[in-house]
This record gives C-alpha cells, structure tokens and sequence, in this order.
C-alpha cells in the first residue's frame, strides 16, 4: 500500500502539474477546451468509482448514481428554482442517498453477484426515469437547465458558458474532492476499506463490521458521482436517461481498470489517456467508422501489456531504466 | 368532392405565393456566368455515426456525398456574387450531448461551417446553446426538438409526425367501414408524439382506438407485443413510428398470428423485404408515408427534389440496402438551403434563415409548403406542406396522392393540439 | 380479423395491471375460449424467449465457471453467428441449415481462437478479462457494421410453416420459433449428459468448482477452458444462425441480450447449469406476460425487479452454492 509522501520533491511535481493544467486551456483548440471540461468531470468519476473498489467490490450503478446526482441537480434548480451551487451539492447529496437506500438490498451479496445486482437496481433506476416523465421528463429528459450562474469579481465578468471558465470551476471543484478522497483513503476509514479488500475474514473476526464500511465506501463514492453528474448537467444544459447507460458504465470500467486501481492516479492516467486517445488522436486520423474498432484493440493491447494498468508502467520503467544502467542496478 | 376543391385552391394559393416571393430562386442550377469567383462553402454534418444510432445519421451522410458531386459537377451554384461549390464536414457525435456540443463547437469554430444539419434529439439540447450564441443555422429531422427558444433551428424536410395524418386521413376517405384500431409503439422521442398525432387523426376520422401498447427499444421478440395488440381485435393495426428494425418483426407476426385487417405505418423502409417475409397478399394495401423515389409521382410538376429517380438508382447503386427515410432527408435539405442562400444572396447563417424563410413559404421536397408550427410548437420553423400516402399494391410501393397537411389542421387542429398536450409532447410541456 | 381473444383479455388486463384509460370493451368478438387462447399464445411465446435466453445464458455461465472471465462479448458472438446466416443463406444462397452448421463452427472456432489469445492471458482476473471482452467487442461490432452496414439486415424466411399447437386457431408458432425451441432443447440437453456422463464433462465440472483442485488431480486447465470456451462460443452462435430470420439482425444486437443474459446467469447461481436454465425460463415468462398483459418498459423494470428480489432471498442465486472471483 502506498502512503502519501510529501516531501518537497512530490510537491514541486504537483505544482508543476497543476501549473500545467491551469495553463492548459490556453492552449487547446475550441473543440479540444470541450473535451478538457468533459474530461476534468470524468475525472471525479473514475476516482469517486475507485473509492469503493478499495473495499474490493465493483459496482454497475456508479453511472446511475451520477445520473441521480444530475437529474436531482437539474430540477432542483429548474423546477424548484434552487440556485445552481447549492443545488449540485444537494444533487450529490441525493446520490448518496439514494446509495444508501440501495445499500440495505445490494450488500446482501458480493463480488459478481454484487455486480449484476447493483446494474439490475440501476437500471431499474434509469428506467423510472424513461418511464416517469412527470417530473424525469420521459426519454428525452430534462433540458433548458439553469446554468452556474455569471459572477463578477473585481469588475471582472466570469461566464460560465466559457468552456475555459467552466474548466476552471471544474478544475477547482475537482481537486477539493480529490483532496478530501484522498484523505479519506489515508484516514483510519480507508485503511479499513484495505482491510476488508485484501482481509474480508479476518476483518470481520477482529469485529470489523465490513457491511457498514462498504456502505460508507459506496455512500460517498456516489456522493461524488452525483457532484460529477451536477456539474455536467449545468454545464450541457440537458440530461437524458441514455446518458448514464451500460454503454456509459462500461467506460467507467474502461478508463478506471485500463489506469489501475493500486493509486489515485491510476485512473485518472486512464481516463486522461483513453480520452485523448479517442476524441483527439483517432477523430484527428480520420479513420471514422473504424474508431471503436481501433480503441477495443487499443484497450486489448493495454490489457494484456500492461496489466496492472497504466499506473505500472512508471515503476515498470524505472525499472527497465535500472536494468538497462547495468550491474549497478537492480536485477 | 367539396373537399377535393378545398385542396385545390390551397395547392394554388400555395404554389403562387411560392413563385412570387421565391422568383429568385429559378434557374438555381443554371450555367454560370464565367467572371463569378468561385468559392467551396463548408457545411457540417453532426450526427451519429458509429454506434446503435448509426443507421439516422450515416446513410444521410451518403445521400449528402452523392448531392454535394452532382452539385459541384455542375459547375456549383450561384450565391449572390459568388459561385459555390460545396463540402461536407462531418463529426460523429454518437448521440451523446457531450460530443454533440464538442463536435459543434469544432464544426462552427475550427471548421468555419455555414451550416450544421443534426439528426437532433438527445443531441440538440447540448448543441442549442452554442448555436445561439454563435447564431449558427442548425437542422434537425425531429421537428420535436423546436420550441420559441429555438430560434435558429429548422425543421425544413422532415415534418414527423404531423405528416402522418395524411394516411389516417386518405384511409378514412377509402375504406369508412373501419371503426377500431390499435396502435403500438416504441418508447421514445420518435414514438410518442407520433402516437398523440395518430390518436388525433383516429378520433378526427371517427376511427376509435382501443388500445395503445407501448415497447421499449430493447425488445428482440415482438409476438408478444403482436398478441397484446390483436387481442383486442381491431380493425386497423397502426405501427405508429415504429423503425423499420421493429416493423419487420411486427409485420411478421401480425402475418403468423393470422391478422387479416388494414395495416397502417409511418415507415416501411425496405417493404419489399416484408413482403418476401409474409406474404404480397398480406401487404397488399398496407399504408405509409415514406415513397420510392422512382415512383412516376415524383416526376411531376411541383415536386422540388431534383431528379428523384437519378438519386435512388445512384445510391442503390454505390450503398446497396442501405436506402431509407435519412438517405434523402438531410439531401433534400441542402436543396432548401441552397434555395434560401440564393434568395438572401449570402452563405452567412442569419442571412439564409432569413432567405429560407421569406414570404413563409419554401420548395420542400415534396412541393411548395409553408413554415409553419406557432400552435404545435411555438416556432413557425417547420415547413409544412404535401405529403404523400404510399400504398402497397401487387408488392410495389405507389403514391396513392399527396395530400395538404395544412388543410388537415385548418379542419382538426384542435385534436391534435389535445392529444399532443395529454401526452405531454407539447413544447411547453416538453423537459 | 383474427378469430378469438377479444373483451375478456382487456378486462382481466385492466383488473392485474391497472389500464385506467382502457377504451369501452367493443361488441362483436367471440367471448368463448379467447381468454384460454390468449394465455396459451402467450405461453408458446414465453417458452420461446426462454429457450433463446438458455441458449446464451448458459454459454456465459460456463466462461465464467471454467475461466473466471465475464465474456461482455458473448452478445458480439451471438451476433456472428446471425451473420453467418446473413453472409451463407441470405447473400451466398446456400441452404439454411448449412448456414446454421457454419454458425456453429465458425463461431465456436472463434471460441477456440478467442481463449488460445485474449481469454488465457487473463484467466481468473475477472476485470481484465472484461475489458478483453469489451476491446473484442467493439472490434466486432465496427468490423461487421462497416463490412455489412448499419442498417439490419433482411433475412427471407427459411420456412413460413405454422403450426397450432393446441388445435386452436388462436394460438400460433412458426416452425422457425420451433427451430430455437427445440435446438434450445437438443443442445442443453446434450450438453447436459455431457457434463454428466463423460470423462471431459467430469474435468469441466470440476474446473468450474476449483479450478486448483482440479489441476493438482491431473485435469489440464487449459484444454478444459479451450473446451469451455469452444462450446459456449458455439451455443451463442447456433442461437444468433437460428433466431436471426427472428429477430432485428444488425450489428449491434448483441447489446440487447448480453444484459439479459448477465442477469439470468446470476440469478440462476454461478456455475449451475439448472440455475441458468430455471432463471432463464422464470425471466422469459415474467417478460412476456406482463409485456402482454401491459407494456413492455413495464415488463423490463417488473423483470429486473423480481431478480433483484431473487439476489435479495438468495444473494448466491437460485443454485448457486459458493462464490467465485
């Protein structure tokens, strides 16, 4: 297990890196500041989902409930007329009820069983919305949903229809939640997600009641699911029930096992990788109708190469780096 | 018979106000004069492309390759100063929003597009936004998606499901001794409006319906929606807006589980296919709304598609099995397009919204017809005018007549306005 | 007009599933005997969807029981073997059932192909076994739509024979539903005695329960697999190559039964034959019942509830004694 290092030598790293992104936008193309905005929420996706693969269960709802977080966002501040900020944070806070809810049924079952479960309740979820269109809006879901709101600070007008300024407050939202994911990890909680990972038994025989930690897990991974779905509600303006299907759930899966789970950035290198991979490289070949051809081969080749994901291959390497210096090093 | 004078006298009243405010307009495609400087006008094409919605997006794609040779052929057309010739950029967006409004902003800003045509739905909501701020003219072939706020979005082609009513309505003319009907559908954008116009024409020709049965995209085996529906013993089996993928199935099974009564559909892409699967005699007399472009009515005067058959033998030739409703549509828009530039003089967005919809009236497809909507959508920017009854006979789809959709609203507008509102598919009920 | 169901039917539809908008019942159909007929079609109908599920249903629970692999793909083979139809009956005009063989063989030598290169790598890691199978699943789905197009695919009827089962002219099957039903049978049945009767069975059944057991008395894992995969391959295939002039033949219709599939495979209980079948016949009745008797997004969530209900009572399944993964 990897603790968090803070010597000044990860520090400058992340400062350079948060340079980086804060300067980034800059230097896209109009449609590629689109595809940063989408990927900085999917961001908070992958690593939301990861915190409940730490207990070592895999859930198929985690697209749902970040639906749940959009739709309750969306009609909150649509219908109920709550502004927008306040509105994505009760929107997350419906997803992670709604996980609790799902809790009590699902955490019957485990591992593969758990699996099916969770996308059968899911679903079902999905198709309540489809079903209900008083007030889900039926299939073609809600739209004309009130944007985060234009600020002005020091004279200076702030518009959040912007992709540059949504990507900030994005980026922002994104990195607290990182930071409070990431402390949670570290924390007595989080070890004992390891525990009942690695050790379900023997957790449970020293008195670990290994339900209820899943369901922190699972409750707060949704809570972040649904800030991610409230985000790319008000910034898409419209949701829809096939948003957040099983087509959706599976790039979850994609980008968070492509990247790995051991660390944080495991999936955050997946989904920043595959998204560029698709949207930029791919679409920029022109190779249209091949695409998804070309990126199943892609995750094929990622799979078998490299698999414990993207996040082995700096430690796979530095390794190789090691063997190549010689004798010195390391076998 | 009074009624027949009615259609004529709208058909002239339409067709003259189209001449007089689209005099521009003729001779489109006329020889250029040499000095004119000539210029390619990019034009987006946002649609899906790859995955389960490919079939709405694709073959209109190449319906738009196969428009944009002919046109550029020719020499281009004439824009105001300008000869134009044409390219088409496109971007798949999947149906998703996110790579709807992605795939706009690159369209609009990176690729310098005039125009954008969408399949919309899903996708329209996330691209609505940028085409308002950027004043970008933008089709969608599912005129559901106007409302007042959309202010730059056309509906120029296909008017779904409002031209439905010209099945119901040309039925209830020939075959008045049936009374019931019912009607399935699929569970979305597509199906339920459609249903609520169905409704509205069943109740208007006296036709009672006894039950609507809805099924979800996802359904694989269709005897069971076949069982529910003939349980109630109708006269008329309404397909509704099925897409062509269910009504295949639906017809089969309406043949095996010995359904013998009036069969009425919005679409029957590749009939000839059904009627392999069934039976000529069962599909004899089956009624839709999507013609053969080699159809002998399409040759004649007031159908503005140019050269209809050249279109369908080309294409079959180059796409076999892959023509439909979308493999003209999004062409046939390019024609109202070009006609509307023509009128403004100019390429820019505003400019041809503006030449498109001047006098209120444009060369659709199918004849001139006017835009129109106020009432059923909030934005007279769907235009509205004939449409045809295709009719199964001996295995051949023919066009029975066209009939004025206008002249049907004038008469029962006010049921489909109820029907519309009851399920929810008016624009102001709509998300 | 079809002869038979008629008012009864709304009624009782209305009374179980709460039609409130349900239109005045009409004069003039026959009352007798049209209730009876309505119920027994819909039964044939049922047993229908449930032996397309068991076909595919049972494949998957085998991968997952010898491998430890979730075959997201499993739809993607499922629609090979309906293309086999497409490109062998349908556009090179050899005989139907010669197609359906070349179903078989070809997507069962897939099977073997898919195990030898993409499945033993990850043997026993479920998650990268998955995204394996999804990598081949798009590769499949993008390969046959850009070699056949997006559009579905029209497939003439081998045979328009119907019968009525029951002597009733209300109640119907085409012989081509006959064709699932029975190769349904025929191959789970066999399927069945293979795995009880012989030598290979014995190995695969052992694998399915432990696979190190099963190594350390001498079974080899690899063949057995190889065997697992090449079976399971060839049943989705021979469903696709026989339901194919059934159902909406198009590249993507492997989306619409791997789901259905996933969930009756859990909840008959990994690794039990019976479970899959018992759970695939539970969920194709429900389905088609309360898509008959209501509609059928009624039926998905009525469907997805019960089994959820079974995951509930039963958290291993119907049959399912241990986990595995």
């Amino acid at each position: 297990m990897r603790r968090a290092h803070h010597g000044w030598r990860f520090r400058a790293t992340l400062a350079g890196i948060y340079a980086a992104l804060v300067a980034m936008p800059h230097l896209l193309s109009f449609s590629q500041k689109e595809i940063a905005v989408f990927l900085v929420i999917n961001v908070l996706v992958v690593v939301s989902y990861r915190l409940l693969t730490l207990t070592g269960e895999w859930s198929l709802a985690h697209a749902v409930l970040m639906g749940v977080g959009a739709y309750a966002s969306a009609l909150l501040a649509k219908r109920l007329g709550v502004p927008v900020p306040p509105a994505m944070l009760l929107g997350a806070a419906a997803a992670a009820l709604v996980a609790w809810v799902l809790s009590f049924p699902l955490f019957r079952m485990k591992a593969f069983y758990f699996l099916i479960g969770s996308f059968a309740a899911g679903e079902i979820i999905r198709l309540c919305w489809k079903r209900f269109r008083e007030p889900f809006g039926g299939p073609k879901g809600i739209k004309l949903i009130p944007s985060v709101p234009d600020v002005e600070i020091g004279g200076l007008e702030i518009a959040f229809f912007d992709p540059v300024n949504y990507y900030y407050l994005c980026l922002a939202v994104v990195t607290l939640s990182l930071v409070v994911l990431h402390r949670l990890e570290h924390s007595r909680i989080g070890l004992t997600f390891h525990a009942i990972h690695w050790q379900d038994r023997l957790a449970e025989s020293v008195g670990v009641d290994t339900r209820r930690y899943r369901t922190i897990a699972f409750v707060i991974a949704s809570f972040f699911a649904g800030l991610a779905g409230a985000l790319l509600a008000h910034y898409l303006g419209t949701v829809n029930p096939n948003q957040f299907d099983v087509e959706a759930m599976v790039y979850v899966l994609i980008w968070v096992i492509v990247g790995g789970t051991a660390t944080i950035y495991g999936p955050i290198l997946g989904v920043a990788a595959l998204t560029v991979v698709n949207e930029i490289v791919l679409r920029g070949l022109g190779v249209d109708q091949a695409r998804p051809l070309v990126y199943g081969a892609i995750l094929i080749a990622s799979i078998l190469f490299l698999p414990d994901g993207l996040e082995s291959l700096g430690p796979k390497m530095k390794r190789a780096f090691a063997r190549i210096r010689g004798p010195h090093g390391q076998p | 018979m009074t009624m027949q004078l009615f259609q004529k006298k709208i058909g002239r009243r339409t067709f003259l106000g189209a001449t007089a405010a689209g005099a521009a307009a003729v001779g489109g495609l006329a020889p250029m004069p040499a000095a004119a400087a000539t210029r390619t006008v990019r034009i987006g094409f946002l649609a899906p492309l790859t995955g389960e919605v490919a079939a709405w997006g694709l073959p209109g794609l190449y319906g738009c390759q196969i428009w944009a040779e002919k046109v550029n052929a020719a020499g281009g057309v004439r824009i105001g100063d300008d000869v134009c010739t044409f390219e088409f950029v496109s971007y798949d967006n999947e149906y998703a929003p996110e790579k709807a409004r992605t795939g706009a902003t690159k369209l609009i800003f990176e690729d310098d597009v005039k125009f954008i045509m969408m399949l919309g739905g899903d996708t329209w909501p996330a691209v609505q936004p940028i085409a308002d701020k950027s004043g970008m003219l933008v089709s969608t072939l599912l005129p559901s998606d106007l409302s007042p706020d959309t202010g730059t979005l056309i509906a120029p082609c296909e008017v779904h499901p409002i031209y439905n009513v010209t099945g119901v309505w040309w039925l209830a003319d020939r075959m008045p001794n049936l009374k019931s009907a019912v009607i399935c559908a699929q569970d979305d954008a597509l199906g339920r409006p459609s249903v609520a116009t169905y409704l509205a024409a069943f109740e208007a020709h006296g036709i009672e319906v006894l039950d609507t049965v809805f099924f979800d995209l996802s359904t694989t085996d269709f005897a069971p929606v076949m069982t529910s529906m003939l349980s109630k013993n109708p006269d008329i089996l309404c397909l509704d807006t099925a897409y062509a993928d269910y009504v295949h199935p639906l017809c089969e099974q309406a043949h095996q589980q010995g359904f013998k009564g009036q069969m009425i559909s919005c679409t029957a892409d590749f009939y000839e296919k059904i009627v392999e699967k069934t039976s000529k005699e069962f599909m004899e007399g089956f009624i839709f709304q999507f013609p053969d472009f080699d159809d002998p009515a399409l040759g004649q005067p007031g159908i503005n598609f140019d050269a209809p058959g050249e279109f369908y033998a080309e294409y079959n030739k180059r796409w076999p099995g892959e023509w439909g409703a979308v493999s003209w549509e999004y062409a046939s828009i390019m024609d109202l397009w070009v006609q509307g530039a023509q009128r403004a003089g100019s390429v820019e967005p505003q400019d041809v919204l503006a030449g498109m919809k001047q006098g209120g009236v444009g060369k659709h497809a199918f004849g001139d017809a006017k835009w129109w909507g106020k009432e059923l959508f909030g934005i007279d920017n769907a235009l509205v005018g004939n449409w045809p009854v295709v009719v199964i006979e001996n295995g051949k789809a023919v066009i029975k007549e066209m009939r004025n959709i206008p002249e049907w609203w004038a008469m029962h507008g006010d049921l489909l306005v109820k029907h519309f509102t009851e399920m929810g598919e008016m624009y102001h009920q709509r998300g | 007009m079809r002869a038979g169901a008629g008012p009864p039917a709304e009624r009782l539809g209305a009374r179980l599933f709460g039609h409130n908008d349900l239109p005045a019942v009409r004069a003039g159909g026959s009352p007798s005997g049209s209730m009876i007929e309505l119920l027994l079609q819909t039964c044939v109908n049922a047993i229908y969807a449930a032996s397309f599920m068991a076909l595919i249903a049972v494949g998957l629970m085998l991968i997952f029981g010898v491998m430890g692999v979730v075959n997201f793909a499993h739809g993607e083979l499922f629609m090979l073997g309906a293309y086999c139809v497409v490109f062998a009956y349908a556009d090179q005009s050899y005989p139907y059932f010669l197609a359906v063989m070349l179903g078989l063989v070809f997507v069962g030598g897939l099977g073997i192909a898919m195990e030898r290169t993409l499945f033993r790598p990850v043997r026993d890691n479920p998650l990268a076994g998955l995204i394996v199978s999804i990598g081949l699943l798009l590769i499949l789905q993008a390969a046959i739509a850009m070699g056949f197009g997006v559009r579905m695919e029209h497939i003439a009827p081998p045979t328009r024979a119907t019968f009525h089962p029951f002597g009733l002219d209300g109640v119907v099957v085409s012989l081509q539903r006959l064709y699932v039903i029975v190769g349904a049978g025929v191959v789970l049945g066999a399927l069945w005695v293979f795995l009880r009767r012989t030598r290979f069975g014995w190995a695969l059944r052992a694998c399915a329960q432990d696979p190190e057991a099963a190594a350390l008395q001498g079974i080899s894992i690899d063949r057995t697999a190889r065997l697992a995969m090449c079976i399971a391959a060839a049943m989705a295939g021979v469903a696709g190559a026989l339901a194919a002039p059934l159902v909406r033949t198009w590249p993507y219709m492997g989306h619409s039964v791997i789901v259905t599939a996933f969930i009756v495979t859990i909840v008959g209980g990994l690794g039990s034959l019976e479970g899959a079948v018992v759970a695939a016949i539970l969920y194709g009745f429900v389905h088609t019942f309360v898509t008959t008797f209501s509609d059928g997004v009624v039926a998905d969530i009525v469907g997805l509830l019960l089994m959820l209900v079974v995951l509930i009572v039963r958290p291993t399944g119907l049959f399912g004694a241990r986990e595995r993964a």
